[in-house]
């Protein structure tokens, strides 16, 4: 896992490319969390979203749950693969996968987020 | 713990149920503790999950006649009317809020208790997820709520009783579920499933106030806590008005989204 992915506490990680895009995905702890899904619903390319704010939602067999952007951007790509393969998101989390890619308006947001060992605390304290 | 506040609310339309249980999870979020309501329907509603298609409601004659409604939790179809029907909010950081199974598993389980005091033979699904129909009380899933009629040997096939489905927010989960009291009328053949009174002639759907106690008082000691019920009906308070949320679920784009 690259030491440069950061984490919201809603689950999503974030990790920065080299073109000024950042990556956005849903961490393995909330995947399996999920469990048995059935459905994703992905934004629309070119869609302005702020921090925290909801840009897709994923069904499980139980439940709906929002996705929430961990930094304010642009969404300038979707993993299109993903509603037909939704396998990927417990089988690659990090890797194939991942949910959008955002342009961010501030990469000073990153900061805010969780690192790696902070996210691990916060997931910690969840299963307890 | 934060005591669990109950609130015996009366019938209303499919919309402003959803805009106050929208509410209802804003509030949980806000004051820090688990809520419920329990409502009626003032017409026969079918209510799709989030993600139903429309076009699949469309195409059922037997449910033509019923309003729609689409909900923002999951799952399946559900033809209002015949059932109990509630919204639980929990504060995510709830012990119960964390995943969905608990909060599910927990609410289940203590109607199944509720319900077997009573001569019911209820209890947990716990066999695979089935294929998934339209209709949720055609579906099974693990922690449905499901029973055995009277002289016959128990059987994953038994008629589910009570499904249950999640919207999880950032800051709280509102879980919607529908105990089934009788068969529901006003629709056809293929939207009618067997309800507690079905299974049970001698069950009381004139004590539902007294069930709802009973079951309140098991869910509440699962969440380590009591319940109290709270006089009137469940209205948010002023700066959280409803009327954004009515025009929400109002809005047509949101039947149709899919």
């Amino acid at each position: 896992m690259a030491a440069e992915m950061k984490f919201a506490k809603t689950h999503e990680w974030i990790r920065p490319e080299a073109d000024g895009v950042a990556t956005v995905g849903i961490s393995a702890y909330a995947v399996e969390a999920l469990t048995d899904l059935v459905f994703m619903q992905l934004p629309a390319v070119g869609k302005k979203v702020k921090a925290g704010e909801s840009f897709g939602e994923i069904e499980s067999v139980k439940a709906v749950s929002d996705l929430y952007a961990p930094v304010s951007g642009e969404i300038v790509a979707v993993n299109t693969a993903l509603p037909g393969q939704l396998d990927l998101l417990g089988k690659d989390p990090y890797g194939a996968g991942w949910v959008m890619k955002i342009r961010p308006d501030d990469p000073a947001e990153m900061s805010a987020l969780l690192d790696q060992a902070a996210y691990d605390a916060v997931i910690k304290n969840a299963s307890h | 713990m934060a005591t669990l506040a109950a609130w015996w609310d009366g019938d209303a339309e499919g919309v402003a149920n959803m805009a106050l249980d929208e509410a209802l999870g804003a509030a949980a979020e806000r004051c820090g503790r688990p809520l419920i309501r329990f409502y009626g329907w003032s017409r026969p509603t079918v209510s799709l999950g989030a993600f139903q298609k429309l076009a699949d409601a469309r195409g059922i004659a037997d449910i033509a006649a019923a309003d729609l409604v689409r909900r923002p939790s999951g799952g399946g179809a559900i033809v209002h009317g015949s059932d109990l029907t509630y919204a639980l909010a929990v504060p995510k950081s709830h012990p119960l809020g964390s995943t969905a199974q608990l909060l599910y598993t927990a609410a289940h389980t203590a109607l199944a208790t509720v319900l077997q005091e009573r001569g019911i033979d209820a209890r947990l699904y716990g066999d695979r997820p089935t294929d998934d129909d339209f209709f949720c009380f055609s579906r099974r899933a693990g922690g449905d709520l499901i029973a055995t009629p009277p002289g016959r040997e128990p059987s994953p096939a038994d008629p589910k009783i009570m499904g249950s489905a999640q919207r999880r927010l950032a800051g709280a989960v509102i879980q919607h579920g529908s105990l089934l009291l009788r068969e529901n009328g006003g629709v056809g053949p293929a939207a009618r499933h067997p309800g507690v009174e079905n299974l049970c002639p001698r069950f009381e759907t004139q004590a539902l106030r007294q069930l709802a106690d009973a079951w309140l008082a098991r869910l509440a000691a699962a969440m380590a806590t009591s319940f109290d019920w709270e006089p009137g009906t469940f209205s948010p308070p002023p700066h959280d008005e409803l009327r954004p949320r009515i025009a929400a679920y109002s809005d047509p784009r949101w039947l149709a989204r899919r």
